[in-house]
């Protein structure tokens, strides 16, 4: 069983956000969420400045808070490592949203499914998407599992018009994120909150 | 619905398609699968199978299914039923019928046509159907009333072309070590098929340790990703590289001299009247033989090359004479690093250490074997676009930036500068006159003859090297005796444009809107333009429609199909048909096939050409198109199968394609096309100043720098990738981006400069140029040169009666005065930095 991971290679990344669409258009998600963004950080005065690039998901921890605290099981981690919700067994709680050290969990509230992106009536698009969501449940970054499972790549993955961010298997070692974590020595975000994320990025 | 048959090989099941197409959220037209449940789009990707960018997308192309579903698109013909128009006044539409709406389109236009086909004003450009740009001139109208110049290449193109029979330009993304980018976002954030060209360029960075230098006013993606910033003033990147060439040629003398004697025209003698010195028999330029001591003609069949001079004075056939090379130098005695310094506030150390990087880089001398042929091997280049050439002096800009390639002979040479052709024809590349390649300064449409008093609108007479000024259509049309023109318009016609949103001097574009008696639209969405329209006809959108797209080719060369994923989800026509109908119903069908029959190429196979009074809809003449290019067993047919017929260029057809023919690096057409316009304008009472045709680069301050001082700040815009090539926040994915990405949170202000004028963070500001004012808000940042704002093209909208959602704005182009003033006099560019000062509103 592999252990899904990614690499986001933060010298590659030109911040254009092709992911964000992408997702947007895999997940169809109502307005305001975003199970993939991208966030800048500028440091430094003119004319010494710099600014970097941050892509930011779900981080599919292998100790994850966010499963540790739902009463219900519905948040869980699948064998191979992708952090899931079953919206059948969410109840809405939040707990899960409030753990997540990350902040990269949604909750659905009521009434927010009939809110399409051009206000009033829903597109074709929307209306597709939209359900297999349930209002009232927490959602979030799946990972693609529906594709990771048909054997393709996450949608952010395929799309990345820089190549800066690689989908493989952690627990290979002669995958390519494997190598490239240890090529370039990559790290977790807040690695001391011993969540142990699947994802790693690497330093520009 | 039926759904388009979709390629098995992109894995179609009974519920799920996926079609193979093109993209057209911007002009690069990028290869894309588009998948649909049920007969609803759901997914765009990029087209593994197709080289130009594979599985690539950007986030615009991303989007496009929501453009599909706005249901603030064109859903029917429309007419107008409030007869006021105005920014901001509801047009009042009502649903018309096809039939009903071509009858009055066509009665109008064929009154006018009857009357005087000039009274019709064309704003058309779609770039990737660039053979509906013809349109106009099948009706008899000259005109151009939008941007193409100002905006893309109008001092870009056409020295492109003179160079070596290129379009665009890039460097080599597979052999580049040392890629300086000035004002453009090549390989990060915009211009020639983002989606392939920022994977090769990150593969460049990252892979192979490419070191990137950007020198651009504001930090863009591209700049945080080099590995130098260097800042500096807008429109003074000239300055900058002529102070490195200075250090290259005076301190370092490190050039590729035997590239420059063997490949250029640098050793041609050069008379006081700024022309080759000839032979008196042959008539053939000379060069001075540092072996022989003495004059020969350039190929002579004694003389050796490499022993040409590229210094010195000499005194041949009875005339004072030297090198282009040693005129060059003359002129550069005045750039020093030092002087250019002061002028584009980059630090003189800077400069020098930049020159010394670049042409250590640059491994004169050196080869490389590909495909077992050996090159010369030159991996230093410098790559620019709009930001460093929409300027006053925009000609003298890219023969500077030439200039700076040629003189480490990088051009079309692995890692160096390479030419990239319009399209799947590569390279124009023919001999012309005394060794030299032929110059290719027209590429978009047949040069306008030199004439007095000129027909077009923009003045394509008095510009025989430049690229359509849509923005001098201005002031003909208000001022129509100021350039000697005898009529006034009476009808425009819009298709996939937008004049009032892309041109400068907004309140003078209104001027002309409220001129026009009858205003036909063709578009997919209403936008600032489209709403003072009379008449709009709904086009397709592109996931909807079928087109031969020619990949205009970075590193590709070939032709996509776009091939439609759904049926029409409205009463929408393809705006080819649309045309070819007004065409027939004003009587010009003939000369539409004949003119549709060379720009589409089809003169090559006559078996194949339209005749002139039969109407042929879009798609038998893109299947004529694809048998044309590809052959009779690879029609629409074949496409509709294969999807694409792209492939990634050869060595042998990137590089040197000049051959034999020398390139200029003494750009002597400049004086030529100087003189006869010189000539032709004295016949006028007006100024026409011709020192804009320089055959060498020069620094020498503009109107930016003399004008309007009390205006201490420069303005400049910019665009970022999710808003490359034509902002889309109409599409709300990408407007909520936009809405987040702190680029477009307001006007960007250095803290220095905002905290002496009093200004905050979040303030809202008046922008005020010499031509009119803006509000914005002040964002401050680090991330702008002091003396510059730099605003966003993504807070510029105002539309009020469509999808367009008005942001800040903020628009930009309203501060930018018009006129001859503010336009370069070789090319027609417009200058696109403007003097402002700032206040607190």
């Amino acid at each position: 069983m592999p252990r899904y991971g990614m690499v986001v290679d933060l010298k590659r990344c030109v911040g254009c956000n092709a992911c964000t669409v992408a997702c947007k258009a895999e997940h169809g998600t109502p307005p305001g969420i975003f199970f993939t963004k991208v966030f800048e950080q500028v440091t430094g005065k003119f004319p010494i400045v710099h600014k970097k690039y941050v892509p930011n998901l779900c981080y599919h921890c292998t100790d994850a808070p966010c499963n540790k605290v739902c009463p219900t099981g519905a948040s869980h981690s699948r064998e191979d490592g992708i952090v899931l919700v079953d919206d059948n067994q969410c109840i809405g709680c939040r707990a899960c949203y409030v753990a997540c050290p990350y902040k990269n969990r949604y909750f659905l509230p009521k009434g927010h499914l009939k809110k399409g992106y051009f206000g009033g009536k829903l597109t074709p698009f929307e209306e597709k998407k939209y359900s297999k969501y349930q209002e009232g449940t927490v959602i979030k970054c799946t990972f693609c599992a529906d594709r990771v499972d048909a054997g393709q790549k996450p949608a952010c993955v395929v799309t990345c018009i820089a190549a800066a961010r690689i989908f493989g298997d952690l627990d290979d070692p002669q995958s390519e994120i494997s190598r490239l974590i240890r090529q370039r020595g990559g790290s977790q975000p807040l690695s001391d909150m011993n969540t142990e994320p699947a994802v790693y990025y690497l330093e520009g | 619905m039926s759904v388009a048959k979709a390629p098995s090989k992109a894995g179609s099941s009974k519920d799920t398609q996926w079609t193979q197409s093109v993209c057209k959220m911007c002009l690069a037209g990028c290869g894309i699968k588009v998948k649909t449940e049920e007969g609803v789009v759901t997914k765009i990707e990029g087209d593994p199978s197709n080289p130009d960018n594979y599985e690539k997308l950007c986030g615009k192309g991303n989007a496009g299914l929501m453009r599909l579903y706005d249901p603030h698109r064109v859903k029917a013909p429309m007419i107008r039923t409030n007869p006021d128009k105005g920014p901001g006044v509801d047009p009042k539409w009502k649903e018309i019928s096809w039939d009903e709406a071509m009858d009055i389109v066509g009665k109008k236009l064929k009154a006018i046509r009857e009357d005087d086909p000039r009274k019709l004003v064309c704003a058309v450009s779609d770039f990737q159907r660039i053979h509906l740009w013809a349109w106009p001139a099948a009706f008899g109208s000259p005109h151009y009333f939008t941007t193409v110049g100002q905006y893309c290449g109008a001092a870009y193109h056409p020295i492109n072309g003179i160079l070596d029979g290129s379009f665009a330009c890039i460097n080599d993304y597979d052999y580049c070590d040392y890629w300086i980018q000035i004002g453009c976002g090549d390989g990060f954030s915009s211009h020639l098929h983002l989606s392939g060209s920022a994977t090769r360029m990150a593969d460049a960075r990252v892979k192979r340790g490419m070191k990137v230098v950007y020198v651009e006013p504001r930090m863009s993606a591209g700049a945080a990703k080099a590995d130098e910033w260097i800042p500096i003033l807008p429109g003074t990147d000239r300055a900058f590289v002529m102070g490195m060439i200075y250090v290259m040629v005076y301190e370092l003398k490190k050039y590729d001299a035997e590239f420059l004697k063997t490949k250029t025209n640098a050793p041609y003698l050069i008379g006081p009247d700024g022309h080759y010195v000839r032979d008196k028999n042959t008539g053939k330029p000379l060069v001075w033989d540092e072996g022989a001591n003495k004059a020969r003609t350039f190929d002579d069949m004694y003389g050796d090359s490499k022993q040409f001079a590229l210094e010195g004075k000499y005194k041949v056939e009875g005339v004072e004479c030297r090198p282009g090379f040693e005129i060059f130098k003359e002129i550069l005695k005045d750039n020093t690093p030092d002087k250019m310094s002061k002028v584009c506030t980059v630090p003189s150390d800077t400069i020098r250490r930049i020159a010394k990087e670049y042409v250590e880089a640059a491994k004169i001398g050196s080869t490389i074997m590909l495909d077992g042929k050996e090159y010369p091997y030159r991996p230093a280049a410098v790559n620019y676009y709009r930001g460093a050439l929409a300027h006053i002096d925009g000609a003298i800009d890219n023969i500077a930036y030439k200039m700076l390639n040629i003189l480490i002979g990088n051009i079309d040479v692995p890692g160096g500068h390479l030419g990239v052709p319009m399209d799947h024809r590569g390279l124009w590349v023919e001999p012309g006159p005394d060794g030299m390649i032929k110059p290719q300064p027209h590429m978009l449409h047949p040069p306008y003859p030199l004439k007095n008093p000129p027909d077009s609108y923009q003045l394509m007479e008095w510009f025989p090297l430049g690229v359509d000024a849509g923005h001098m259509s201005l002031e003909s049309i208000l001022e129509p005796a100021k350039f000697g023109h005898s009529y006034e318009p009476e009808a425009m016609l819009i298709y996939h444009s937008n004049p009032m949103w892309n041109m400068p001097a907004t309140s003078l574009v209104q001027e002309v809107f409220k001129k026009m008696k009858f205003i036909i639209a063709i578009d997919v969405i209403v936008n600032e333009s489209t709403e003072w329209a009379d008449i709009i006809l709904p086009d397709h959108s592109y996931l909807e429609s079928t087109l031969m797209v020619c990949l205009e080719p970075p590193v590709v060369t070939g032709h996509a199909l776009r091939q439609p994923a759904v049926n029409p989800l409205y009463n929408s026509r393809d705006a080819g048909d649309i045309l070819t109908d007004i065409a027939e119903r004003v009587g010009c069908l003939g000369n539409w096939n004949d003119i549709l029959n060379f720009v589409l190429g089809l003169i090559n196979r006559p078996e194949l050409m339209l005749e002139p009074d039969k109407k042929y809809n879009h798609l038998e003449i893109m299947d004529r198109v694809a048998k044309c290019v590809y052959g009779d067993d690879k029609g629409l047919d074949w496409f509709r199968k294969h999807g694409h017929a792209v492939r990634i260029r050869t060595p042998e057809e990137v590089y040197l394609p000049y051959g034999e023919n020398r390139i200029p690096f003494y750009f002597g057409i400049m004086l030529e096309e100087a003189e006869k316009v010189k000539k032709l304008m004295a016949e006028t009472k007006i100024e026409w100043d011709v020192s804009a045709y320089q055959p060498l680069p020069i620094w020498r301050e503009t109107a930016l720098f003399t004008d309007n001082l009390d205006y201490d700040l420069f303005a400049i815009c910019f665009k970022s990738a999710i808003v490359n090539f034509s902002e889309s926040t109409s599409i709300p994915w990408i407007g909520e981006i936009v809405d987040k990405t702190p680029d477009n949170s307001g006007v960007w202000i250095n803290p220095v400069t905002a905290q002496a004028k009093g200004i905050k963070d979040g303030d809202e500001i008046i922008i005020e140029s010499a031509a009119d004012k803006i509000l914005g808000i002040a964002r401050l940042t680090h991330e702008v040169h002091p003396d510059v704002l730099a605003i966003s093209n993504a807070i510029s909208r105002f539309a009020e009666h469509s999808g367009v959602q008005r942001r800040m704005g903020t628009h930009f182009n309203k501060l930018l005065p018009t006129g001859l003033k503010w336009t370069d006099m070789c090319t027609g560019a417009l200058e696109t930095t403007v003097r402002v000062k700032v206040r607190k509103a």
